[in-house]
């Protein structure tokens, strides 16, 4: 029988804890910084790039900030979590946690949110881009969840979370050829909402590469996936190759959230690129940890090695780190509900 | 108020004009329905309408036109799309009327395909291939089974057919052995303006080629579409008679002319209506050469006259309302001003561009003042003005002011119409606009100086931004601007390494001190010692430590002002900003929720803390007096050195060639070399190095301060505010990051947009204006609701801007239930109006101020028509709201005519005057004009939808939208929430409207009425979550 689990079980940590008195008697340099349960998913291949299965949670060592942390819950592929050497991991409470923050939540599948550039960037390639997302879609497996939002100057959310391929396809082949592309402003709002929900998150965006619009730079955008545990893979056309730019932070975001950058020179390229996300999702190790005491309040980095030198010619892909959210002033704000609502269609 | 609705384009408009002397009806015959019809059918259908072939929701998506739109509105939207979008250079076609066309021929297709009953039918892979090879798919996999998919064989094809939206996914199914597909694919007949043949026949290309029918047409010739738009937004009386009596072909010249100045031509009786009523038709028949009892003489010669000009200062003088129209249309100014704004030369043309030119003399017009003897108000005096005349213009315009010198208030003004048609923002004209509204505000005693009038007219280029804090509130002396100026001069002597703080220290404070001044919280009387105060200890800085304590003082100054003491400390500053402390449960909870957004944007920022920095300043003070600072602040100073930089993505080399000069962060590389905690630590820092530690923590204060603005001013949606956490941090106040800024003390401009490389967007400037630039920055974060919605980027920053800077702390619910009864009452004189002939002609003068007379065709008729519900619902709330003010202003004893909510205001007004006025009412849920009224101040201005200018005067058009806060509050009172709830509840609402609007051009007003109807109902039917929810009862 299946149990549930709290999988989000918010540790509140007072930092700074050995400061003392303050210009009032008080320290009000503390402030609050709230740690969750962190999630990795974890590639690991050979050198020819052929995944590596069947690791055991032993295989595996997590440290964050150099120290070593205990592995909550382990799983591969899209097996079941389970939980690792007798971690604690308390049973989720329904009127608290509902389905969210669940194990149930991580042994559904993937829930994958599709960016897709429809800017004019776009245009020469957009109907064989179309035709590529729709077969990703349809390749997928049916525990996957997506959603699939595209993107010129402004997010059009076409698709919210689903299981319903066909509703997917709709969105895909509904999606219009609009103007300016604000890719890393898109992105962001797309990872905040891949943010909230739980489980194995993914990104993947589409694009022909340049940014014309966006006012976020590439680098906060990353943050943001890396603190939310959301890996980001992105596949570009030939230009963005072309282009130093995109290159550079395709290469880079994905290679920091942990996902994987492609530079399709064609439309069977495309099609390779999307088929090969498709199988990193199938061959992804999805670890947990709750950090240990750590005063560090600003960026941490993870590391994550495999045990033994019988590994060592393997390959670990996974974040590399996540930034604590600082709550100097307030509680963070609450979300709309309204915010990640499906668009309609006409 | 605004211009297009449902009804059929002929039958609308009779008696538009009303106020102007309307007369009878022309006898003209309604359009049937719009419907759609088989391909069969085309040929017979009605010459006053056309078939556009395919889904009529297909055909929107290629053209560009929202879906939402009327089809009585498809021709019009089409050819003002066509006009302005689909032309570069002399006539090539861009992209998107190339795909217009090619999708028009793939229609046409496909309509073959359909058959005589418009449908297409597919029931087997052979059945497909037809409509496979028009669509440009081919099937991947053995068609016919299960996971069949269609993959592209044609792009070009392939995008006409994704793009239209065809059901590709329903057909997969089909061929992968699903259901047959069935798609009904038929043509939509839509109304056309007078018949088709009046187009086709009158365009020149079609000579050539004699088979095109009105879409070709359109879409081949660039005038006629532009024609087409523009004779569909004049009054249908007039066009009809221009048809008749002019004739398309002829007016084929004029259709640049009849687009930006036609709206407001009208013609009745024989007459063409002109502004200043029949007093001044002479006076026109004089300047246009023909009378206006001869329109068709007239209006050509009005068109053509001096390429445009003429028409223009018509079109001009017919928006203003009444008593300008009066004041300008006295014969003599009439001729005397057009003889001024008239060019010197056949070099300028008032039709040139996309964009009407010559925003300043709408502004001109609309803003000049009057003084008790009727003439123009002159600011300061007439001797500072013509200094100033004398050093600016043209050599035609001083040769012209030779024999006009401006010795008189009349003489200035014309001497400001002959600097009308210039092309800038900041000369002697702008000044003049911008200090006669200012010093219209201040009392008669308190005018401004000629001292203070030439001090802000030698400064005005450098500082115009500025000046609206002076036009908000008119308290402030002449004394307080003098101060301001100065020491805004005096920090250019600043050193290099402070001056950046300095202003962004300065122009926080002073922003701190408008939102306080304008919350209440600084008594009027104080206002302007306290603005002083504020100023004041900037006016000699030369250090980092001396800029310290003159951030110091000057907050000590603002704190004594609102809340009494010198001291106030982090918590005190947000619970200030977030408003008047509240009494009531439900006030205290929206008091919290506002402070906590602000504080949630300083965390965004990562922002050290006020109390932070006052302390380590007192410590660092005491240690150069000998006092050894207590251990804890080491930890404390610690604190300055928790903001990280984001992880980098691009190496130094990389910032420098992707992002040269856009990415700088000079002042955070400085921060994060403080020394202070050092410095307090060492028993052995010198003087000097205490001195230099208490600077460095000004460039901490400066992010603290303007931090404070901007989280103040945050719009609905923000994510830049949320998430780039240099944002702030790289406010360029002193110019470092580019060239060519001309005053750093201007409306700060946004850099860094779509820079990868360049570390996000900042602002370069000073921080006024900074509710609509913060708006205008982070409004492309508004996901739109619909696929290809098209959101109006030129309105949206006013709307939000409109939605977050007025606060409601100091309304009363009897306001805010007024300002509902005002709007119900208007709708019960429209109702009334209905079966009553008087009072239509008096709801119809009324209304006539704020509503273009193609729309008020549209009113009357529907009101003759009985279709008052109807045309209530697309009434614009601050339409209704005006006619039932304005209407008891005008007829106070005609109770009569007051419905039940007439009737309830009326008791209102009789035990709450001062709450119920107009001014009161004005104040609180007007919004701000910074570009027309060059204030913050929020008024109800009474304009009607003003058009669209380019460049800075594209703000206007936006301006002019004042329904919105008007109908939230509405919507607050009839579901029972206070006042204080709007605080929260208008940025909400207004950010959900804007995700729902669905444009299509840029006057497309009822897009933006549909959107915040549209909020409105979800939210009174509980369909929407808001951030703020009330708790459980």
């Amino acid at each position: 029988m299946r149990r549930n689990f709290l999988l989000f079980l918010c540790v509140v940590l007072t930092l700074g804890s050995g400061r003392s008195g303050t210009m009032n008697g008080q320290d009000s340099s503390d402030f609050r910084v709230v740690v969750s349960m962190v999630q990795l998913n974890v590639a690991v291949t050979d050198k020819n790039g052929n995944y590596i299965t069947g690791l055991h949670p032993e295989d595996f060592v997590i440290s964050e900030d150099g120290i070593a942390e205990k592995m909550a819950t382990f799983a591969e592929g899209s097996a079941p979590a389970r939980s690792v050497g007798g971690a604690e991991v308390p049973v989720a409470q329904p009127s608290e946690g509902g389905s969210d923050g669940t194990l149930n939540s991580m042994i559904a599948g993937s829930e994958i949110f599709v960016l897709f550039d429809t800017s004019n960037y776009m245009y020469r390639d957009f109907v064989f881009a179309q035709d590529a997302i729709a077969e990703f879609v349809r390749s997928l497996g049916s525990a996957d969840k997506i959603a699939f939002y595209s993107y010129s100057r402004d997010l059009l959310r076409a698709t919210s979370l689903t299981a319903d391929r066909g509703q997917v396809l709709r969105g895909v082949r509904s999606t219009v050829a609009g103007d300016s592309a604000a890719l890393y402003n898109a992105l962001l709002l797309t990872v905040k909402d891949a943010a909230q929900t739980t489980g194995r998150r993914f990104v993947v965006v589409f694009s022909n590469g340049p940014d014309s619009s966006s006012v976020v730079p590439p680098e906060d955008v990353a943050e943001m996936a890396q603190s939310a545990g959301v890996s980001v893979y992105m596949i570009s056309t030939q230009e963005a190759k072309l282009e130093p730019i995109s290159t550079a932070v395709f290469e880079r975001m994905t290679a920091q959230t942990g996902g994987k950058a492609y530079f399709a020179k064609s439309w069977k390229d495309e099609r390779r690129a999307f088929a090969s996300i498709r199988d990193d999702l199938a061959h992804l190790y999805n670890l947990s940890y709750y950090p240990k005491a750590n005063p560090n309040t600003g960026w941490r980095s993870i590391t994550v090695k495999l045990a033994g030198e019988k590994y060592g010619k393997y390959k670990v892909r996974t974040r590399n780190g996540y930034r604590l959210q600082p709550t100097r002033f307030s509680a963070p704000r609450k979300t709309s509900a309204l915010d990640t609502q499906p668009a309609g269609s006409n | 108020m605004k211009r297009r609705f449902f009804l059929p384009i002929l039958v609308v408009g009779l008696f538009a004009c009303a106020s102007l002397s309307a007369t009878g009806p022309l006898d003209v015959q309604p359009l049937p329905a719009a419907s759609t019809v088989s391909p069969s059918e085309d040929r017979a259908s009605s010459p006053q309408d056309f078939p556009i072939p395919g889904p009529l929701r297909s055909f929107l998506r290629m053209a560009g036109i929202s879906q939402q739109i009327p089809v009585a509105e498809v021709l019009p939207s089409l050819s003002w799309n066509v006009s302005a979008l689909g032309f570069q250079g002399s006539d090539r076609p861009t992209e998107f009327l190339v795909l217009l066309k090619r999708y028009v021929v793939q229609a046409r297709e496909l309509s073959e395909l359909a058959g005589g009953d418009g449908v297409i039918r597919v029931s087997n892979c052979e059945e497909a291939k037809p409509l496979l090879r028009i669509l440009g798919y081919r099937t991947l996999g053995q068609c016919g089974e299960q996971g069949t998919s269609l993959l592209t064989a044609d792009a070009e094809r392939a995008f006409l057919t994704v793009d239209s939206g065809f059901p590709l996914t329903d057909l997969e199914q089909t061929l992968s052995g699903g259901k047959p597909f069935e798609y009904p694919y038929p043509s939509t007949r839509v109304p056309v303006l007078f018949a088709e043949n009046d187009w086709t026949t009158a365009s020149s290309k079609n000579h050539i080629e004699r088979s095109r029918d009105l879409l070709d047409t359109i879409l081949e010739d660039r005038s006629m579409s532009r024609l087409y738009w523009a004779v569909s937004k004049m009054d249908p009386q007039t066009a009809i008679y221009l048809r008749q009596n002019v004739g398309i072909r002829k007016l084929l010249a004029y259709a640049p002319l009849l687009d930006f100045y036609g709206t407001h031509l009208c013609i009745r009786n024989g007459h063409v209506l002109v502004p200043g009523g029949s007093s001044a038709e002479r006076a026109w028949e004089d300047l246009a050469g023909a009378s206006p009892a001869a329109p068709a003489e007239f209006i050509p010669r009005l068109l053509l006259k001096d390429k445009g000009w003429l028409v223009a200062y018509f079109d001009v003088l017919s928006i203003v309302n009444s008593k300008q129209q009066t004041e300008f249309t006295e014969p003599k100014r009439l001729h005397r001003f057009y003889d001024a704004l008239r060019p010197p030369d056949r070099s300028s043309n008032a039709a040139r561009g996309v964009f009407r030119p010559s925003p300043w003399l709408l502004l001109l017009v609309s803003q000049t003042h009057w003084d008790q003897n009727a003439q123009p108000s002159v600011p300061g005096s007439l001797d500072v003005w013509k200094e100033f005349l004398k050093k600016d213009s043209s050599r035609a315009v001083r040769e012209r002011e030779k024999n006009y010198p401006a010795k008189t208030p009349e003489e200035l003004l014309e001497a400001m119409f002959a600097r009308a048609r210039k092309e800038t923002d900041t000369g002697t004209l702008q000044a003049y606009i911008t200090l006669v509204d200012l010093d219209s505000k201040r009392s008669p005693a308190h005018r401004l100086s000629p001292e203070t009038a030439r001090l802000m007219i030698q400064k005005f280029a450098d500082y115009s931004d500025q000046y609206r804090v002076f036009s908000e509130f008119p308290e402030l002396s002449d004394a307080s601007i003098s101060l301001f100026l100065e020491t805004a001069e005096e920090l250019a002597k600043v050193p290099n390494a402070v001056r950046a703080n300095a202003l962004g220290i300065m122009q926080a404070n002073i922003g701190l001190w408008q939102i306080l001044a304008r919350q209440g919280q600084i008594a009027s009387a104080d206002l302007d010692d306290s603005w002083q105060n504020a100023v004041k200890p900037f006016a000699h800085i030369r250090a980092a430590s001396e800029l310290y304590d003159a951030a110091r003082n000057s907050l000590s100054q603002l704190s004594r002002a609102s809340i009494g003491k010198t001291a106030i400390s982090q918590d005190d500053l947000i619970e200030l900003l977030a408003g008047p402390r509240q009494t009531t449960i439900e006030g205290k909870r929206i008091h919290r929720e506002m402070a906590d957004r602000i504080r949630s944007v300083l965390n965004g920022q990562r922002i050290v803390s006020l109390d932070t920095l006052t302390v380590l300043g007192d410590a660092l003070k005491s240690k150069e007096s000998g006092t050894t600072p207590p251990d804890y602040l080491f930890n404390v100073a610690g604190e300055l050195h928790e903001f990280e930089m984001p992880q980098p993505m691009f190496t130094k080399g990389e910032r420098e060639e992707w992002a040269a000069r856009i990415y700088n962060n000079h002042h955070t590389d400085l921060q994060m070399r403080s020394n202070v905690g050092a410095i307090l630590k060492s028993p052995k820092a010198s003087r000097s190095q205490i001195e230099d530690a208490r600077g460095q923590l000004t460039s901490f204060l400066r992010d603290t301060l303007v931090a404070l603005n901007y989280a103040y001013y945050e719009p609905p949606g923000a994510q830049a505010l949320h998430n780039n956490p240099l944002f702030v941090r790289s406010h360029d106040f002193a110019g470092e990051t580019v060239e060519g800024i001309k005053s750093l003390w201007q409306a700060p401009q946004l850099f860094g947009v779509g820079y990868p490389a360049g570390g996000g967007a900042h602002l370069v400037g000073s921080l006024a204006d900074l509710p609509y630039v913060l708006a205008d920055l982070e409004q492309d974060f508004i996901a739109p609701k619909n696929t290809q919605a098209l959101i109006w980027k030129e309105l949206v920053p006013s709307l939000l801007t409109s939605a977050v800077l007025p606060r409601w702390w100091n309304v009363s619910s009897t306001e805010m239930h007024a300002v509902t009864l005002y709007q119900k009452a208007g709708e019960e004189l429209l109702t009334a109006s209905a079966n009553d002939e008087g009072l239509r002609n008096k709801v119809m003068a009324i209304l006539s101020d704020r509503v273009l007379p193609r729309r008020s065709g549209e009113v009357e008729e529907a009101m003759r028509a009985g279709q008052v519900s109807d045309i209530i619902s697309k009434m614009m709330p601050a339409d209704t709201f005006y006619l039932a003010a304005e209407f008891e202003r005008r007829y106070p004893n005609e109770e009569a005519s007051s419905g039940d909510a007439g009737q309830e205001l009326a008791r209102l007004r009789e035990h709450h005057p001062e709450e119920v006025s107009w001014k009161r009412l004005s104040q609180d849920f007007g919004v701000p004009h910074p570009t027309l009224g060059q204030t913050y101040a929020r008024e109800l201005l009474n304009v009607p939808p003003l058009p669209a200018f380019s460049g800075y005067a594209s703000r206007l058009l936006g301006e002019s939208w004042d329904s919105s806060n008007l109908y939230w509050a509405r919507l607050a009172d009839e579901t029972g929430r206070s006042p204080a709830e709007l605080n929260v509840l208008v940025p909400e609402l207004t950010e959900r409207m804007v995700e729902k609007i669905f444009a299509t051009d840029f006057e497309d007003w009822p897009a933006i009425l549909r959107a915040m109807r549209e909020a409105g109902d979800e939210f009174r039917q509980n369909k929407m979550a808001l951030l703020t929810e009330r708790p459980a009862q």
